[in-house]
Formats: C-alpha cells, sequence, structure tokens
C-alpha cells in the first residue's frame, strides 16, 4: 500500500517535470519567462554550488525557526492562561477576533520602521501570522476539556497545576499540534515574503535579486527551494505530530489497521 | 514527549548555528567606531546596476581611506528605505528624487548628501525609456494616448517623466493608462500584450530590447537635460549629529561616483557580484551617468512636474533637501 502511494507519487512529479519540460519546448508558453525543467535544474544545480545560496537558506530558516518557536510558546502560554483564569477569555475574545485577520504582510512597513530590513523585522512577520495559528488551536483544545473528567480531577484533590498537566494538556495537546503544523508553514511563508518584499537577507532577498536582474531560470531555481522547504518542513512537523500523539486515538487508529 | 522536545530545540539550535554568518552583513554592527579610527556605517539600498558605484568605491577602499566601513542593507524597494532612513535604522540610504520629494514635502526629516545617478541625456540611449513591442502601431509618445503603459510605481518618478515625455509630444497626458507593474515583469507583459508600453530600466530594458522592442522615446532625458535622477540621503537629525560622517560618505562618494563613471568596465563586472544579472543581458546594458555632484536643475524641473502632477502635500523645498 504504502510502495504503491510513493510508486503514485513520483510518478505525478514526474509528469510534472515532464509538463514542465515539454510546454516552453514546444511553444505554448515562452522559454524566456518559463524556462524548461532542464534550465531550472541546472540553475538549481549552480545554486547549491554557491556558498551564498547556503548562508541565505540559513538566514531564512534561522528566521523561520526563531518565529515558530516564539509563537509556538507565546501560543501555547498565552491559550492556556486566557483559559484557565477565568473570565479573561471572554474579556479578550473580540481583541483576539479583531487582530487575527490582519494580514501579516500589512505590518511590513511597521517592521521596516522598527528593524529596518534585518531577522527582527522578519520575525515580527513571522511570529505576527503563526502565533494566531497556535493560540486559537490551544483556546479550542483547552475547551475540548471533558467535564466529568475535570470534575473527577477535581474530586481527587488534584491542584490547578496537575489539573493542567494531567487533564487539560493532553486534551488540548492534539489541537496545539494541529496550531503548531499550521504555524510551521505560515512561518514559511512568512520569511519568504518578508524577505522578498523587505529585502531582510535570505532566500526571498536572493529571489528578489534574480528578479530584478532577469535572471529568470536562477529565480525559478530558488522558488523550487522554497517549495522542497516546504515540503520537508511539513513532512518534519506531521512526524513530530505523530510521535508526540502516539497515545492519541487518531494516531494509534491510523497505525493499527 | 521528553524526547521530542529536545530533539526539536536541538535541531533549532543547530539551524541557528548554521546560519552564523548572515548573507546581508557580514561584520553587522551599528554606527561605533573601532580602535584603528573606522567607523562602520549602515547603507540601505537596492542592489540594482544604479548602486555601482558604492560597491566599486568599497571594492577600491575609497570608503575605507575616509575612515568608513560600509554595511550595505539591501531592500527590495525603495519604499522601504525612506522610513528606515527616517527611523535611523541605516544613517545613510539611496532613493529616487520624486520618492525623497514626496517624502520631504510630508514632513519627513531628510536630507540628500551626495548624488545617486543621472540620466545619460541621449535620447533612445538612456538606462531608462518606454518601450513597445515589435510592430506596436505606437510610434511615439503621443501615441500613447488611449494606451495602458506599465510603469513601475504610480504616482512617483517614472509616472512624471512618461507624462512630460507624451506632453512634449503634443499629446495629453491624462488620457495615458498607468498600470503599476514591476520592472522585472515588464518584459513578459509587453511581449503577451497586457500592456501596450512600459517605461523599464536596466536590465528589463536590455531584455524587451533583445526580444525585437522599439524605445519609442526616453522620459528622464524629456525631464531635463542630465536629470538626477538617484540621492544618496541621510535624515537630519543623523547630519546634525554626525556632520564629520556625512562629510565624510559625501567625499568618499563622490571619489566612488566620478571613478565609476570613468571606468564602465570595472563598474560592469561590479554588478555581476551583487545582482544576477546573466553576462549576455549585462553586455546589453546601458549604464547610467553616474556624476559627482547632483543637477539642481533637473530636481527642481521633477519638483515642478510632481506638483503639477498633484503628488505633493505641500511644494517640496528643493534647496533645503539639497546638499
Amino acid at each position: 500500500m504504502r510502495l504503491q502511494n510513493a510508486a503514485l507519487g513520483a510518478a505525478g512529479l514526474a509528469a510534472f517535470l515532464t509538463l514542465g519540460e515539454a510546454l516552453p519546448r514546444i511553444g505554448l508558453v515562452k522559454e524566456a519567462y518559463f524556462p524548461p525543467t532542464s534550465r531550472i535544474a541546472r540553475a538549481f544545480a549552480d545554486e547549491l554550488a554557491d556558498g551564498t545560496f547556503w548562508t541565505a537558506l540559513g538566514d531564512t530558516l534561522t528566521g523561520w525557526a526563531l518565529g515558530l518557536v516564539i509563537a509556538a510558546s507565546a501560543g501555547i502560554v498565552i491559550g492556556v492562561i486566557v483559559s484557565v483564569v477565568p473570565y479573561l477569555r471572554e474579556a479578550t475574545a473580540s481583541t483576539i477576533e479583531f487582530l487575527r485577520p490582519i494580514p501579516s504582510v500589512a505590518l511590513i512597513p511597521l517592521a521596516v520602521l522598527l528593524y529596518g530590513s534585518e531577522l527582527r523585522s522578519v520575525l515580527l512577520l513571522v511570529v505576527y501570522a503563526s502565533f494566531w495559528q497556535v493560540l486559537i488551536q490551544t483556546l479550542y483544545g483547552v475547551q475540548d476539556v471533558d467535564p466529568v473528567a475535570d470534575e473527577t480531577a477535581r474530586s481527587y484533590g488534584l491542584g490547578t497545576w496537575a489539573r493542567i498537566r494531567h487533564v487539560l494538556w493532553p486534551t488540548a495537546l492534539p489541537y496545539v499540534m494541529t496550531g503548531v503544523r499550521l504555524a510551521a508553514a505560515v512561518a514559511l511563508i512568512l520569511a519568504i515574503t518578508g524577505e522578498l518584499v523587505m529585502g531582510a537577507p535570505g532566500l526571498g532577498a536572493r529571489i528578489a535579486v534574480a528578479q530584478n536582474s532577469q535572471a529568470v531560470p536562477e529565480m525559478y531555481a530558488l522558488i523550487v527551494v522554497t517549495g522542497i522547504l516546504g515540503l520537508l518542513i511539513n513532512v518534519g512537523a506531521r512526524t513530530v505530530e505523530r510521535r508526540a500523539l502516539a497515545w492519541h486515538q487518531s494516531v494509534r487508529g491510523e497505525v493499527a489497521v | 514527549m521528553r524526547r521530542l522536545l529536545v530533539t526539536l530545540a536541538a535541531g533549532a539550535l543547530m539551524v541557528t548555528a548554521s546560519a552564523c554568518g548572515s548573507s546581508g552583513d557580514p561584520e553587522a554592527s551599528d554606527s561605533g567606531s573601532s580602535s584603528d579610527g573606522t567607523t562602520t556605517v549602515k547603507l540601505g539600498l537596492i542592489p540594482i546596476v544604479d548602486v555601482a558605484p558604492v560597491y566599486l568605491g568599497q571594492k577600491k577602499g575609497f570608503y575605507s581611506k575616509h575612515g568608513l566601513k560600509l554595511d550595505i542593507s539591501t531592500a527590495s524597494g525603495g519604499a522601504a528605505i525612506v522610513p528606515g532612513v527616517a527611523s535611523g535604522q541605516f544613517p545613510f540610504g539611496f532613493s529616487n528624487v520624486t520618492s525623497l520629494l514626496i517624502a520631504q514635502a510630508s514632513g519627513v526629516p531628510i536630507k540628500a548628501v551626495s548624488n545617486g545617478i543621472a540620466s545619460t541625456g541621449v535620447q533612445s540611449k538612456d538606462f531608462a525609456g518606454i518601450a513597445v513591442k515589435k510592430g506596436s502601431s505606437v510610434k511615439s509618445a503621443k501615441d500613447l494616448e488611449g494606451k495602458k503603459v506599465a510603469i513601475n510605481t504610480l504616482k512617483n518618478i517614472n509616472e512624471s517623466a512618461v507624462r512630460e515625455s507624451v506632453r512634449k509630444a503634443g499629446g495629453d497626458p491624462d488620457k495615458v493608462k498607468f498600470v503599476e507593474l514591476a520592472f522585472d515583469q515588464m518584459p513578459a507583459a509587453l511581449d503577451g500584450g497586457q500592456v501596450d508600453a512600459a517605461c523599464a530600466v536596466e536590465p528589463a530594458l536590455a531584455t524587451i530590447k533583445s526580444q525585437g522592442g522599439q524605445v519609442i522615446a526616453s522620459p528622464l532625458v524629456d525631464v531635463a537635460a542630465n536629470t538626477t535622477v538617484a540621492l544618496y540621503f541621510t535624515s537630519t537629525r543623523y547630519q546634525q549629529q554626525h556632520p564629520d560622517l556625512v562629510k565624510k560618505f559625501q567625499e568618499a562618494t563622490a571619489e566612488s561616483l566620478a571613478y565609476a563613471d570613468a571606468h564602465p568596465d570595472e563598474a560592469r563586472r561590479i554588478i555581476t557580484t551583487y545582482t544576477k544579472i546573466p553576462a549576455s543581458v549585462l553586455a546589453q546594458v546601458t549604464l547610467p551617468k553616474w556624476p559627482a555632484e547632483p543637477n539642481k536643475a533637473s530636481i527642481e524641473a521633477l519638483a515642478k512636474l510632481g506638483e503639477e502632477d498633484g503628488f505633493f502635500k505641500k511644494t517640496p523645498d528643493v534647496d533645503a533637501l539639497l546638499p
């Protein structure tokens, strides 16, 4: 079953790449603006051989990782506090709903004003965008706590901390993990967008330079890199999620079949 | 769960460690003096052909000769640089004249310190041009009436300049339909017929020409003879606090501009170090002029055009802006 899936996936990718090679070759799209796969692959190989590419990749991953860690920790802590402290949820609900839909990209002028075009301005965007993903999921997760389980814990004399640890956290964890997985993807998008628009060092800035330089194959090669990064991050996040929730029925069910 | 967290933390650490060297700023620090008397100053610019003299001057040691070490922060558009300089993120920045006039007219405390680039002053042989597709019925700037013209930023220098070209050719600039499009997308848009003409700069202009496109007007040449297009600038606060550093930057930049202007081949070569312009395109690129001094008459002309076109909140003070 698994082998068949992998084979199908590879076949799909191969078809996609062949299409990318064929369309410009037969002239359906102009080669100058959409280079064939082989030309992009050559630019991709050139990138991999270039030391500055790796520092740019490192910059992007730093922004992504730091941003995600900050956003996830803040989202979880604030989410639990907001849900546990009486009346806080009601008091903050409208503010959260107001702030949450503000696109991070709209904060670019603010980020530039505060930090110029460097890592901190990218972090601002990344943290703002991914924080809400984690916070909202944490809030929902905590809300999902079984009142009977909570009451039982209370009647057994468990304190606030012990109830958070043994009742609230296991219930909320699957939600939190979903939030972190979404946040990981959003963080990557925002890290690259921030670099692309503001020029902070990283893959995004490299894409912008390639664009401004009319270096079309190089630009697509870098875009492919961001796609691969996104794929790896998604696979990684799913693995982490599966391992963290190995005890949970949603994951156990999957494995038992 | 605990092991997982440890793995995650280790992973994050590794990523951070591997990224110790940043691609943007090798030795990032604020403008602090080091023991040997050199001061590191940040300069915000867009990595395009225009700023080659700064990179060349850095390589030739013109800045270190004046006791300056440039820490170049790249931005993707001029829009990020003016607020960055105004808020003190970078002491120096590079921006086009109309953007600076707009900022000055809105009360942003900035001051030009040095010339940036100038047009070549030669019709059809400038680094910027209004280009049309091969075989287009648009033959002159007057024909742009009723046509869709791509410019990189609405209500900025290129709109002023294109409107002036149309006006000079006897057309009505209000009848031109301007659409905003990044320079790098202009060749494809022109080729695909999404726009009838595009006001492009190098290297996009070279790409358009290589595909048979025709330059029908040189808008920056129409504005004035030898138009000053962009300037290096600082904030008025920085100028008051560090007049000595501003003076050093001025002298080193003037030297770099003169050198680049006199050595176009070296300028062309340095461009390959900070852009990805393919060699075949770079050979076709028309370089701008890099005079050491800004041309005040052309800046006044741009201020007048911007005023006519309604870009400013109040009349900008050209004398207060210029060094």
